[in-house]
């Protein structure tokens, strides 16, 4: 990690992160690579891939988390908190501003037929998460059982997803804890 | 205060949602709207597609639950109450990182959690899908969302956005 780098240009180069980051996990982890690693060169490859895992082990969203890890790594508390506001403040005065007009003009007929088109979408837009983050985790009989289990345990018996978390990280332990 | 449970809930479901920021979806399900009635499932809908045309992570959308159900306090309590977990946390594992690095059990725990996130947002796949899928038209722009995220590989937020505008068209 590079030394003497300002809490200010933590938050500039994080407010830009926070603005332009549209897309999925890879490609904001694209952007944060190109403008602290290429550009910046705030941290190595090598660093900003330990961030990377840190990010993804760490409960909360992966890329917050990988940003907070690589501004305390570089100014303690300061510069964690700086990575946080600057990737939220963008969108959560757009979120402001949206969640203004929906709840002012959600009663109009035009506003309702574009949340139904935009509600189908979401539905379309889940099962495209689920697709693709089968495709990478269910190749294993084990995964598979895992997936349904927890599936039933939620859609059919109502359980606490929170402990069906939990159960599945405990049984996770036990089963590939050996491997 | 309502406003505190609010936030309470929003500060412990972001210390579970472990495996991605998808995960979060099950659990706010449960409390927001199964639970505590603060939104419908379609309003449910609205603010994930909310989450999603903002740049950054999906969890902006609990900024959106909370100026719906509370207003601007609402909305910065929960930006506040989504963030402290990671901050706690990740401060913690930076600091016994070598520590965290070596330990398998995190791996392995991690294993067992991925799959089962696969199942629990399954099973909010399908409650949307009952409050949201009524008839033919909003069948086909799920199939259609669903077709130009997997094959296409378009933009999620480009797939909401024109979503809205055939729902203008259709209704």
């Amino acid at each position: 990690m590079k030394e003497g780098v300002s809490v200010k240009e933590i938050f500039k180069v994080f407010l830009k992160i926070g603005t332009f980051a549209f897309g999925g996990v890879y490609s904001m982890l694209a952007f944060f690579e190109r403008e602290l690693v290429t550009k910046k060169e705030w941290l190595t490859h090598e660093e900003f891939a330990e961030s990377v895992v840190i990010g993804q082990m760490t409960p909360g969203p992966p890329i917050v988390n990988t940003g907070i890890f690589i501004g305390y790594s570089l100014r303690k508390l300061a510069g964690a908190l700086a990575t946080v506001i600057g990737q939220v403040l963008p969108s959560f005065l757009l979120v402001l501003v949206l969640s203004f007009l929906y709840i002012k003009f959600r009663e109009i007929a035009l506003v309702q037929a574009v949340l139904k088109g935009i509600g189908a979408a979401v539905v379309g837009l889940l099962a495209s998460v689920i697709y693709k983050m089968g495709a990478k985790l269910l190749k294993r009989p084990k995964n598979i059982l895992f997936a349904v289990l927890a599936f039933l345990g939620l859609a059919a018996f109502k359980l606490n997803p929170i402990g069906l978390i939990v159960a599945a990280g405990l049984a996770g332990l036990l089963m590939f804890g050996g491997e | 205060m309502e406003i505190l449970q609010f936030f309470w809930t929003i500060f412990y479901i972001n210390f579970f949602t472990i495996g991605g920021g998808y995960v979060m979806l099950p659990l706010l399900q449960r409390e927001v709207v199964d639970h505590h009635h603060w939104l419908s499932t379609r309003e449910f809908a609205d603010s994930i597609a909310v989450g999603q045309v903002t740049p950054g992570p999906l969890t902006i959308m609990n900024a959106f639950i909370g100026s719906k159900i509370f207003g601007f306090w609402g909305a910065l309590g929960a930006v506040v109450f989504s963030y402290l977990p990671s901050i706690i946390l990740v401060t913690l594992a930076s600091h016994y990182y070598l520590k965290f690095k070596s330990s398998r059990i995190v791996a392995a725990s991690f294993s067992g959690i991925r799959p089962a996130v696969i199942g629990l947002l399954g099973a909010v796949a399908l409650t949307l899908f009952r409050a949201s899928v009524v008839d033919l038209p909003t069948g086909l722009i799920a199939a259609g969302a669903f077709a130009l995220l997997v094959l296409a590989k378009v933009e999620p937020t480009l797939v909401i956005l024109g979503a809205g505008v055939a729902g203008a068209l259709i209704y």
